[in-house]
């Protein structure tokens, strides 16, 4: 019995998860459309920068830049360093 | 430089430096180079290209801040009121945020005349070169 409640509050906390990162995926395309000024950009977590044309180092500053406003939170520049995908921006973004 | 800093300086919109910006850039649309028809739009005279303030942003992150390893990342600017050959303009810059993550700062500036209305206001960011 204490072992089904457990999994099934495992389970919600999964689902949780799994729509904030979604919820902060949505948010992010909007600041990758606006930055990159191009309406066609749809990420997901696998998204690397040499996926997308307009993603560039400077273009990359600019990104970061919006994503620190739009979620009102900051990066370090070591952290920034490690993202090899969307996937690992969201779980930045996520840990603040 | 951190948060909040401000910085100012003293512009001269002097006739050279206008004379200079029309033989480098061409620009001799009849708003900046006849005043009569410049009168006929309702300005004192002829109006000074809004791009000259520009280049003043320009001199103003290369040769007046702490360190010259500086590159521009991005600037917008608002023109609110013209600004006429001779006057004598007052910028100042204040750094609204300092992004560490990317080493980049982000400034306010404004440049007001000689009554103290600002002519022009904007945002500039900066990265610091390593």
């Amino acid at each position: 019995m204490f072992l089904a409640i457990r999994k099934k509050n495992v389970l919600s906390q999964l689902i949780i998860n799994k729509m904030e990162r979604n919820q902060i995926l949505n948010e992010i395309n909007e600041i990758f459309k606006d930055v990159l000024d191009n309406d066609e950009i749809l990420i997901n977590e696998t998204t690397k920068a040499s996926d997308i044309d307009e993603w560039d180092s400077l273009s990359h500053i600019q990104l970061v830049v919006a994503i620190e406003k739009q979620f009102k939170i900051k990066f370090s520049s070591s952290e920034i360093r490690e993202w090899k995908d969307v996937g690992e921006m969201i779980t930045s973004i996520q840990s603040k | 430089m951190e948060k909040g800093s401000i910085f100012t300086h003293e512009f001269h919109l002097s006739n050279e430096v206008y004379s200079l910006f029309l033989e480098a850039f061409k620009d001799k649309n009849p708003l900046h180079t006849d005043d009569s028809f410049a009168q006929s739009k309702g300005f004192e005279m002829r109006v000074m290209h809004g791009n000259i303030l520009n280049g003043f942003v320009s001199y103003f992150i290369g040769e007046c801040l702490p360190t010259k390893n500086v590159i521009i990342q991005k600037q917008e600017i608002q023109f609110h009121l013209p600004v006429y050959v001779n006057s004598k303009l007052r910028f100042e810059a204040k750094i609204e945020e300092f992004y560490e993550s990317v080493n980049s700062y982000e400034f306010k500036f404004f440049f007001e005349n000689e009554s103290k209305k600002k002519v022009a206001k904007g945002k500039i960011q900066i990265g610091i070169l390593k």
